[in-house]
């Protein structure tokens, strides 16, 4: 397997760069008065990013080395993120305490199965203490349960 | 003399009970994530931010940035101090500043002198904190005076002087790193622009209208960056703390580790000063020069004392070296000073040479509590070491999720905005994938900081001299800054090309 990385990632940063320079050029702005404005130096950045990420892609096609195989643990990588999406999809509607409540335990047992009851205490402590603390004592706002 | 009144004001302030509690709750927590893995010094600063800004929400602005600065401060010399306890204990580095210490540090451990090398690792910490003070209230005042004589093209050639030093030190690949560095600047001019009012790059999102929050990239990208790359690596530590048993070191240990320390304070300090230096470059730096000069090389790697003193005296010098910098000039030298000007920044302060003049409480309390940190380490690490030896042993199972927990608390009670916490899940992921193949991380943020600075200066400097770019090369500071700037970046690529290896500063 080849390295591919590299090579995604400078057409990416090339992408962006083109990007941002075509979004800076259509601003219309009168920069009359002042000798720089918002412009020039966005530009100039989209620039450089250009031709940096243009001489990253150009060194990763030269020596091109091939990728360390590595287990990766993607599952529970995957788990983790969709339910860190969903945490903050439902952050809001179902209130911090519950969310946060059922991202601890699906975080709890996706890093390893077993004792629930400790689980279950030790996510609604962080869940309810910290809202308790933030909320109550340092007057803070987070949303609240939903009934 | 004039410096120590200020230091005098100074110790007022941090002598304040709210201050001490701050500092001491700093320096705790700042040993715990040294000692935690999965978490280094500059998620854990970056988490901490939000906790500091909750717990002094009722202050006035200049008093709450005091007590939330020092705070923040102690846990960057705090996890200095802890890092060295897991690299003794269980032979991994609890942040990469101590990578040395376990070359050392675990072999004495493993002969019964745990304790000793323990307490020689808190001595040594010691020792370079308060030199590294020292060094901060002498050169302070002059180092910042110097400064604003600087005209805006020396003040905007010397922004590019720290994040060329930084960039070309901070990974394998200079193109990669550049690329890192233009790209965070790039992110810096999403916004409102503040002089025309012009919408650059907001797409009609109401949240990118104040810019890209420096706090939720921050802790995306440090914080859950780290936590991803636990979990898919599955790089949990294992393995059976080490005894710790008697913590008294004996007369020769003492003896043998006493020019170590100093030598390493030192060095470390002077390292720490250099932008792109940070901890654990000088630490590498400070355990090679000592095996050089030592009597007996061949103990190294093998349980030699000297081996463990100065590398940890070396960190701990160099991060309090990388104060001078950031306090005086506004240039933060290593990732975790400039989360720490991030966290001013969001206080309304800026670091830089008016900081002693507009906001000296902020400026010396900080470097008082300082002292007064190193000091509490020291009394808190000694007799606490048991317990933190414990600490090791947290099961990763509740602390993973714990962390990314505490990420999604600290950026949605301060921004609060479902918006934020999708960026922080999004600069996570691609922190993850773009660390692993060697695009670093701390420029990004470094540029997200400088970058509105950057503008500023030259956008004063061009209004100045009437559009004349040619005043950068004609101002001799500003002359000085870009050649320098430009050796920074020059020498190590032809000393690598000339087949010398070159150390890099990671994390």
């Amino acid at each position: 397997m080849i390295k591919t990385f590299d090579r995604y990632a400078s057409v990416a940063f090339f992408v962006i760069g083109v990007a941002v320079f075509m979004y800076i050029r259509s601003i219309e702005i009168s920069t009359a008065g002042s000798s720089i404005g918002p412009k020039e130096l966005p530009t100039f950045l989209s620039v450089i990013l250009i031709i940096l990420s243009a001489a990253n892609l150009f060194v990763s096609i030269k020596n091109q080395k091939p990728a360390k195989q590595e287990k990766l643990e993607y599952k529970k990588f995957l788990i983790v993120l969709v339910s860190l999406v969903l945490y903050a999809v439902l952050i809001e509607p179902l209130g911090y305490v519950i969310s946060t409540f059922l991202f601890l335990m699906v975080g709890f047992q996706t890093m390893e199965k077993g004792e629930y009851l400790k689980s279950a205490l030790i996510a609604a402590a962080f869940a309810g203490g910290i809202y308790y603390l933030y909320v109550e004592v340092a007057l803070g706002v987070l949303p609240p349960l939903p009934f | 003399m004039e410096s120590l009144q200020y230091l005098a004001q100074g110790l007022s302030v941090a002598l304040e009970p709210l201050n001490i509690m701050f500092a001491f709750f700093g320096c705790l927590a700042g040993t715990l994530v040294g000692v935690l893995p999965g978490i280094g010094p500059i998620s854990g600063v970056a988490l901490l931010i939000p906790v500091a800004a909750m717990a002094t929400s009722s202050l006035p602005m200049e008093q709450a940035a005091t007590a939330s600065i020092i705070l923040l401060a102690g846990v960057y010399y705090g996890a200095m101090y802890g890092g060295s306890t897991t690299a003794i204990l269980i032979n991994t580095p609890g942040e990469n500043s101590s990578v040395c210490t376990t070359l050392d540090g675990y072999q004495m451990a493993k002969q019964g002198r745990a304790g000793a090398a323990l307490a020689i690792c808190a001595i040594g910490s010691f020792v370079a904190g308060i030199i590294a003070c020292v060094g901060l209230i002498f050169l302070a005042v002059p180092l910042a005076e110097f400064a604003l004589k600087f005209s805006p093209a020396g003040q905007f050639s010397l922004m590019i002087l720290g994040l060329c030093a930084l960039s070309s030190l901070a990974g394998k690949s200079v193109i990669k790193a550049f690329i890192m560095t233009t790209f965070g600047l790039i992110l810096s001019t999403v916004g409102v622009d503040p002089i025309s009012g012009v919408a650059r790059m907001t797409f009609n999102y109401s949240e990118l209208y104040g810019g890209i929050e420096f706090l939720t990239l921050a802790v995306g990208m440090f914080a859950l960056g780290e936590v991803f790359k636990t979990i898919l690596t599955n790089d949990y530590i294992e393995g059976e703390a080490i005894k710790v048993g008697s913590i008294m070191p004996t007369k020769k240990d003492l003896k043998d580790s006493a020019m170590p320390i100093l030598r390493g304070s030192l060095l470390g300090f002077f390292q720490g000063l250099i932008p792109g230096c940070g901890a654990t470059l000088s630490s590498f730096m400070v355990y090679t020069f000592e095996k050089k000069i030592s009597k007996n090389k061949a103990n190294f790697g093998k349980g030699a004392i000297e081996g463990v003193a100065a590398p940890e005296a070396g960190n701990n010098g160099a991060s309090g070296g990388a104060m001078i910098p950031l306090l005086t000039l506004g240039i933060p030298g290593t990732g975790t000073t400039a989360v720490l000007m991030g966290a001013l920044v969001m206080f309304n302060i800026t670091p830089g040479p008016l900081l002693f003049q507009d906001h000296p409480q902020v400026a010396w309390g900080l470097i008082a509590s300082m002292l007064v940190g190193n000091f509490m380490l020291l009394v808190l690490n000694l007799p606490l070491v048991k317990v933190f030896a414990k600490v090791i042993e947290t099961p990763p199972k509740y602390l993973i999720p714990g962390i990314v927990a505490i990420s999604v608390f600290g950026v949605y009670a301060v921004q609060g905005s479902v918006f934020n916490l999708f960026l922080m899940i999004v600069s996570g992921v691609a922190a993850y994938y773009l660390a692993k193949n060697d695009y670093p991380i701390a420029p990004v943020v470094l540029s997200l900081i400088l970058g509105p600075m950057i503008e500023n200066n030259l956008r004063r400097a061009m209004n100045l001299y009437n559009g004349d770019y040619t005043m950068f090369v004609k101002d001799p500071i500003s002359l000085v800054f870009l050649i320098i700037a430009f050796l920074w970046v020059a020498v190590p690529q032809i000393m690598k090309l000339r087949g010398k290896t070159v150390v890099v500063e990671e994390g």
